[in-house]
């Protein structure tokens, strides 16, 4: 067996350490803890949380733009790197889906949950109604909901596609080692793959395909939660540059939490020879870079906001930018945009102690901007109405605490039942790198 | 008990150039009906038995369009004709609001048709294959690499194959029971 | 003994004892909506009103508009007695100490008391609130006349004794200033507040809006000057408004006098203003009025007369009548009487009736420590409050849309009341009935009524009268105006002003007795956009000099006595006075009413002054609970309300290019303009809004998040120009590009074939997206179940309530006008214009609210929309709004 995807196989099929288990019994409690915010929300009503007239969205808003973000960011970077192929490392590539598929997990409880009524939610879903009505299809929240959909469904099957030989492998061990109930478990899940040349060769196909695909879809994605917010009358938020805004800053929140959980989990898992220095470093230098596109957006935005923009959409930016929604703004612009800069350094980019924090801090800078959009842009509106401000109640602290506790726990059994760097891909550079070296 | 005919016959190596190699040796004899196994791509060994991944891409096409289009179909039907509405003011033929949903369905259609196709056309998914009653097949997923002659080619005859299979210098070659 | 069978008598005024329906539908059933003419006191003079009821219960009430203090308009407290009379905290049982008592325990007890009186019945008293009902007037003048040791004391916390004592200098008798804005063509108000809350509001606001209206088509506007020392809603209007410390008031008010020529003028006083002032009045000659308000000294209101007088106002801009309070006396004077009488162990039997003197006299004049000397104490009244609490006995009475009785307007009118409903409270009584058993004569309120104006009109005449008079709501004309001749020696100089920094008692604008009601106590006021309790109201450079922002606590001193109120700097306070509102602060007002506020009346000095100097300050360092829906001072910075200057016109109203083609509007296109011109801030509307569409009240906590469910609100916007602020009341705007509509996903709210934007509340899912893209903000979002709160037998059926989670908003009344359109094609015809009347509309005292059919050339609404002043809000977003204003004018050259 090959030695290089042993340590992988092992940390999925051996039993947990200690640190596992506190992990697991960490974001079990954090579930537990989201179950009653939503116990909470459906009994008492959405009234359990601050919101108000004119702060309708918070929390929940807030939350599901930053989740989305984080998805979008860990699906760009594993699409990129499934489609670039050989070119990089790709050891990291599965643990970015994983993170994606987390994320968006946990994002898609929102547009649920946000409602007032969220057990009507299926009346977005074009079905025959005795009433005869159909959902608005000019909505944006249609279209998000189209978007969330598709996007559960795609990053799910991008994920999966990729998974089906590593399940194959999986199999193979536990039946090695005699656990049959197991490899049975895995067999289904691997549809009886047998690692036919052919069938790798359309494998290869859909993979790259659908890693295709998610690249429009997670842009849509993105889009459509910005649309929900430009498509609006609102003076700091009908801004043709909120879609592109969304995305660019929307990166160095995916990047840093893919960076921050890689070394976390490299670490955990004893997968410092899969996730190697050159991954580590390779993804704390697109976090550098992201960072760098995010900054390059904060400055459009601020030359676009004071000096081009002009009435409402202006009175309204400055509001966002001083005063009560000074500490957002600018929180989100140091955090997510200059903190990561510290990553082009290298001796400090190859520390744990640095890239874990920066990681975090620079997707807590995301949150902080869409805070500073969603709460900040209703500072100043239209008309002088006077807005009693939004004040975030523990239901709502409770339900963003709990959605990272699924989060993490999403990702903790990733990383325990099913491989969490792509063995095949492993495997696939050994046998090329192999080949340079016989060429020399 | 008579031996029961096989299903063919496999031969085990340790790199993938010895199986690409053992390949062309075996189209090149004349076999026609073989398959390879790896534990990643090979993308030579799936040229030289003439494999071809563009009916995926195809299917996804066609499928993302056919999504699209039934898509922006429904809004418009629905929202036209079977119960129109003035929305804002709105007329209820504005067909751009259709646009985004109907982007979004279609590629819907085609990722899952990516998956499905390449499912399908690789006769996945199945519970069992004969190719699973050969030794240490279970390596293919890890770190051999193997050729298999099926029985149904023209040429086949068991101990031929396995004549021919240890001419190509493999760790190791056998038959493959058929059930 | 006669006073129980009385009393047992008095108890059972049956359901058959209704008044007649004077509006029954076409169809009418049991069921159906029918209105009656009634008739509601504020302050003790009446406002007619049209009470409508459905299967017997009262459900909203609406301005009469034979009556001459409605002209079919409601002010807040009309609107708001519906919710009172259906208050579950009201008086259920009688109480002997507290504890439930049965009626005939109640009897033996009076019949006890009563033959403990002795002969002459020295020893007991009688005191109620003011009133002017003839009946009860009569009724009380027969229990003095059979009982000559008795006496009568009235309780009015809000009467303005200056005025009384004003009248009597000038006149030598009490008179009532009856002014007509409608004619007058220059006002001086000198602390008057004609168009703030009171019993005359509605009449003098709809006369100014005449007189402005006029105005404007002659292209003369009237003159309005107000000198006063708290914002009021006249000097938000006001032409010029000259904040004045009280004390520069009567130096003021000399000042003017001098300058027309006032002859028998003591003295002379200055103010810079005053030349101005005078010489608009002046040039009005006859149309000239002059209006002295509650807080001036008798020297300032004797001022306004002799000004009145010499410019010979009256038959033109006034009227000067008989006061219509029965038997006009010193109101404080009356109850320090009672109380040195109560100290002196004069009083043996005290009957309440009515009335709170406990709350609601000044705390300094020791009433309810005076109460526990009284041998038999029986109060009566609709609550178990502070007053009955304290009383031997406590009597349940019946509210006045219940009960039986009468009363007079400001203008000396009478009315009938008749109930409306069956009493809600099995044992309450009736004031008449109560009054009759201590005559000993068991009479129902309505033989009480019925003999008082049988005497009126004589046996002949009566029953066609009568029956007029219910169907009316009127029993008579205004008193007949009256011309005495002007004391020469009227001119008595005031006391030296008082130093120091001077407290300003005055009634608080949300709120009379009814702390109880939550539609009011929920109402921001309008000029400090305070809800739920009330604040002292600074002037901002005394807050500034103390340091205190909006929201401070600070304890207020004055004479040793103290209170811990909230601090609220009110732009236009006059430097060097602190407004204290009465009425708040109570300690057994029910859930609703206890503990809102502070209460002023622990402060104010024994002998009820409206001033008292000498006020200290000192902040306690915390904050107040406070509920302000509004910042104090709100510049309209976005320009939301344009302003013109007389003849000038904005440019019409176009709708933008769009890239869709308009969608086609055959048919009617409904459409509301609302004159911001004529609007008075009062809040009648949005008190009628809530009334007529089941709005749900969500109590302190949750509007000081920013939930209210108010349909319509009233923006104000400040200006630094006169007039001082516009108030722009905003509803659902109606767009015809509405923003909330394509956002939503389920087609929950959408246009109907008439232009009305609909909200469907059982589609709706709650995402509140519709909200986000209402520039307007005039969406209201469920954020709890209100259902339990409002599914009561007040609520207008024709309203569905809504669950949590649903958006609501305005519907212009659609439910009016679907029952409009069905009666209209009952009797086969067209609707007419005019027909259908939103809540608002029909609430509102300046008629600023004009509904109808767009589309139709000759209705009120288009000719308003072709006007030069229309405009619409934010027309700028292309919204295509259905609601739309007609912008202020502004004085010309009065600065």
């Amino acid at each position: 067996m090959s030695t290089s995807t042993a340590p992988v196989v092992a940390a999925a099929l051996r039993p947990g350490g200690w640190g596992f288990g506190v992990g697991i019994l960490l974001s079990l409690a954090g579930v537990a803890v989201l179950g009653a915010a939503i116990a909470a929300l459906l009994v008492l009503g959405v009234g359990v949380w601050g919101n108000n007239i004119p702060f309708v969205w918070g929390f929940d808003l807030i939350a599901y733009a930053w989740w989305i973000g984080i998805a979008n960011a860990a699906s760009l970077f594993a699409a990129v790197l499934v489609l670039r192929r050989h070119n990089l490392r790709t050891a990291v590539n599965r643990f970015a889906e994983a993170v994606a598929l987390a994320a968006v997990l946990a994002a898609a409880l929102y547009p649920i949950l946000h409602l007032g009524r969220p057990w009507l939610f299926y009346w977005t879903i074009p079905y025959p109604a005795t009433t005869g009505l159909w959902p608005q299809f000019g909505s944006p929240l249609v279209w998000d909901f189209w978007g969330i959909m598709a996007h559960v469904v795609v990053t799910s099957l991008f994920w999966f596609i990729g998974l089906i030989p590593d399940l194959a492998t999986l199999r193979d061990r536990a039946a090695t080692q005699g656990r049959r109930r197991l490899a049975r478990a895995y067999g289904l899940a691997a549809l009886g793959w047998r690692g036919s040349v052919v069938h790798w060769h359309r494998h290869q196909a859909a993979y790259r395909l659908v890693a295709a695909l998610v690249l429009p879809l997670l842009l849509s994605a993105q889009t459509v939660v910005a649309l929900e917010f430009a498509a609006t009358l609102v003076p700091a938020w009908h801004e043709a540059r909120l879609p592109v805004h969304l995305v660019v800053t929307g990166l160095p929140a995916g990047l840093g939490v893919v960076l921050a959980m890689a070394a976390v989990l490299r670490r955990a898992l004893s997968l410092e020879r899969i996730i190697d220095a050159v991954d580590m470093d390779l993804l704390a230098r697109l976090l550098a870079c992201a960072a760098l596109a995010s900054g390059a957006a904060y400055v459009h935005e601020l030359v676009n906001g004071l000096l081009i923009a002009d009435g409402a959409p202006r009175e309204a930016f400055l509001a966002r930018i001083s005063g009560a929604g000074a500490l957002s703004y600018w929180g989100a612009v140091v955090l997510g945009a200059l903190l990561p800069q510290v990553l082009w350094r290298r001796d400090l980019r190859m520390k744990d102690w640095v890239v874990i924090p920066v990681g975090m801090l620079a997707a807590a800078g995301v949150w902080l901007d869409r805070w500073s959009l969603l709460v900040g842009g209703l500072l100043r509106d239209h008309l002088p109405v006077h807005a009693v401000p939004y004040v975030p109640t523990p239901a709502e602290w409770a339900l963003l605490g709990g959605s990272a506790a699924l989060f993490a726990l999403v990702l903790l059994l990733f990383g325990r039942v099913i491989p969490v760097v792509a063995m095949f891909e492993i495997r696939h550079e050994e046998t090329e790198a192999q080949a340079l070296e016989e060429q020399r | 008990m008579s031996a029961p005919s096989p299903y063919g016959a496999i031969a085990e190596f340790g790199d993938a150039d010895r199986m690409v190699a053992a390949i062309r040796h075996a189209r090149a004899a004349g076999w026609s009906r073989m398959e390879a196994h790896a534990p990643h791509p090979v993308p030579e060994a799936a040229v030289a038995l003439g494999a071809h991944a563009a009916p995926v891409g195809w299917i996804a096409l066609a499928s993302g369009l056919a999504g699209a289009a039934i898509a922006f179909g429904t809004q418009w039907y629905l929202s036209v004709h079977d119960y129109p509405l003035n929305v804002g003011g709105r007329p209820p033929q504005a067909w751009p609001v259709f646009l985004p949903a109907a982007y979004i369905v279609g590629v819907l259609w085609a990722a899952a048709a990516a998956l499905l196709g390449m499912l399908w056309l690789n006769g996945l998914p199945r519970l069992h294959h004969p190719v699973f009653f050969a030794r240490s097949i279970h390596r293919a997923s890890q770190d051999r690499y193997f050729l298999h002659l099926l029985a149904e080619d023209p040429l086949f005859e068991p101990q031929a194959a396995l004549v021919f299979l240890h001419s190509l210098s493999p760790l190791r070659a056998s038959l493959v029971r058929a059930a | 003994m006669s006073a129980s069978v009385a009393l047992a008598a008095a108890g059972c005024d049956g359901p058959e004892e209704h008044g007649h329906p004077l509006h029954a539908r076409a169809r009418g059933t049991e069921q159906e909506a029918a209105s009656y003419a009634s008739v509601l006191d504020l302050e003790g003079l009446g406002r007619g009103v049209l009470v409508r009821t459905r299967g017997g219960h009262a459900v909203k009430i609406e301005g009469n508009p034979q009556h001459p203090a409605s002209l079919g308009a409601t002010d807040i407290f009309a609107e708001a007695a519906v919710l009172s009379l259906h208050d579950p905290e009201r008086s259920q049982r009688i109480r002997h100490d507290g504890a439930p008592q049965m009626p005939r325990q109640l009897n033996a007890a009076l019949a006890a008391a009563r033959d403990a009186l002795p002969p002459d019945g020295a020893g007991l008293r009688l005191l109620t609130g003011p009133l002017a009902s003839p009946t009860l007037a009569r009724l009380i003048g027969e229990v003095l006349n059979l009982y000559p040791g008795a006496r009568w004391h009235r309780c009015d916390p809000l009467a303005d004794d200056a005025a009384l004592d004003g009248s009597l200098a000038a006149f030598g008798r009490p008179v009532a200033v009856l002014p007509d804005l409608a004619r007058a063509r220059a006002v001086l108000c000198l602390g008057a507040d004609p168009l703030g809350p009171g019993p005359a509001q509605l009449r003098q606001a709809r006369d100014w809006s005449v007189a402005r209206r006029n105005g404007r088509a002659a292209g003369a506007l009237p003159h309005l000057f107000v000198a006063e020392a708290s914002p009021s809603l006249t000097g938000a209007r006001a032409d010029r408004r000259i904040p004045l410390h009280p004390a520069e008031a009567e130096s003021f008010a000399r000042a003017v006098a001098a300058t027309l020529g006032v002859p028998g003028l003591a003295s002379s006083g200055s103010h810079a203003a005053a030349a101005g002032v005078a010489e608009a009045l002046r040039s009005a000659g006859q149309a000239g009025l002059v209006l002295a308000g509650r807080g001036q000294s008798p020297a300032v209101h004797a001022l306004a007369h002799a000004m009145n007088h010499t410019l010979g106002a009256a038959g033109t801009a006034l009227r000067l009548t008989a006061p219509p309070m029965a038997r006009p006396e010193r109101m404080t004077a009356s109850l320090a009487a009672l109380v040195a009488d109560m100290v002196a162990g004069q009083v043996t039997h005290l009957l309440i009736l009515g009335s709170n003197p406990v709350q609601e006299a000044p705390a300094a004049l020791g009433f309810a420590d005076a109460l526990r000397r009284v041998g038999v104490t029986l109060h009566a009244g609709l609550w178990f409050d502070e007053t009955a609490q304290r009383c031997h006995w406590h009597v349940p009475l019946r509210h006045p849309l219940e009960a039986w009785g009468d009363s007079r307007a400001f203008d000396g009118t009478p009315a009938i009341r008749q109930p409306v409903t069956r009493p809600l409270v099995e044992v309450a009584y009736e004031e008449a009935s109560l009054l009759s058993a201590l005559l000993g004569t068991p009479l129902t309120a309505r033989a009480a009524v019925t003999a008082t104006w049988r005497d009126v009109w004589g046996e002949e005449s009566f029953e066609s009268r009568w029956a007029e008079a219910l169907e009316t709501g009127t029993a008579g004309g205004p008193a007949p105006a009256i011309a005495p001749p002007l004391d020469p020696g009227w001119d008595r100089p005031g006391r030296p002003p008082s130093t120091g920094l001077t407290a300003i008692f005055a009634p608080d604008p949300g709120l009379r007795e009814d702390a109880q009601n939550a539609w009011l106590q929920e109402m921001p006021r309008p000029m400090t956009g305070i809800a739920w309790g009330n604040a002292a109201l600074f002037d901002p450079q005394t807050a500034e000099r103390l340091a205190l922002s909006p929201g401070d606590e600070v304890e207020l001193i004055l004479d040793g006595r103290r209170v811990l109120a909230a601090c609220w700097p009110t732009p236009g306070q006059a430097p060097g006075c602190v407004t204290l509102p009465l009425g708040g602060g109570r300690a057994a007002a029910g859930a609703v009413g206890s503990e809102r506020g502070f209460d002023a009346n622990l402060l104010r000095p024994a002998d009820g002054a409206w001033l008292a100097g000498g006020l200290e300050v000192r902040p306690t360092g915390r904050r107040a609970a406070l509920v302000a829906t509004a910042p104090p001072h709100r510049p309209d910075g976005s320009g939301a309300v344009p302003r013109l200057r007389a003849g000038e016109e904005l440019p019409p109203i176009t709708p933008q290019a769009s890239l869709h083609p308009s969608w086609p509007q055959p048919g009617r296109a409904w459409a509301m303009v609302i004159d911001v011109d004529a609007c008075i801030g009062c809040n009648a509307c949005a008190v009628a809004c809530q009334a007529e569409n089941n709005v749900p009240v969500v109590g302190p906590a949750e509007l000081a998040r920013g939930r209210g469910m108010h349909w319509l609100r009233i923006d104000r916007h400040d200006h630094p120009q006169a007039p001082a602020a516009s108030f722009q009341p905003v509803p659902c705007m109606h767009c015809e590009k509405a923003p909330c509509e394509p956002v939503c996903p389920v087609n929950a709210t959408v246009h109907d074939n008439e232009g009305l934007n609909v909200m469907v509340h059982a589609r709706c899912i709650g995402t509140r997206t519709c909200s986000n893209n209402c520039p307007y903000k005039v969406r209201r979002f469920n954020w709890n179940d209100h259902r339990p709160s409002l599914d009561t037998a007040r609520r207008n059926v024709e309203v569905p309530l809504r669950p949590r989670g649903v958006m609501e908003k305005c519907t212009y009344c659609s439910h009016r006008i679907s029952a409009a359109r069905s009666a209209a094609a009952v009797e086969g015809r067209a609707l007419r214009d005019g027909e259908i009347e939103t809540a608002c509309q029909r609430a509102c005292p300046t008629q600023a609210i004009t509904f109808g059919d767009l589309n139709a050339d000759d209705s009120a609404v288009a000719a308003q929309r072709r006007d030069g002043r229309s405009y619409a809000l934010l027309e700028h977003l292309g919204t295509r709004p259905r609601t739309t204003y007609l912008a202020p004018v502004v004085p010309g050259d009065t600065t």
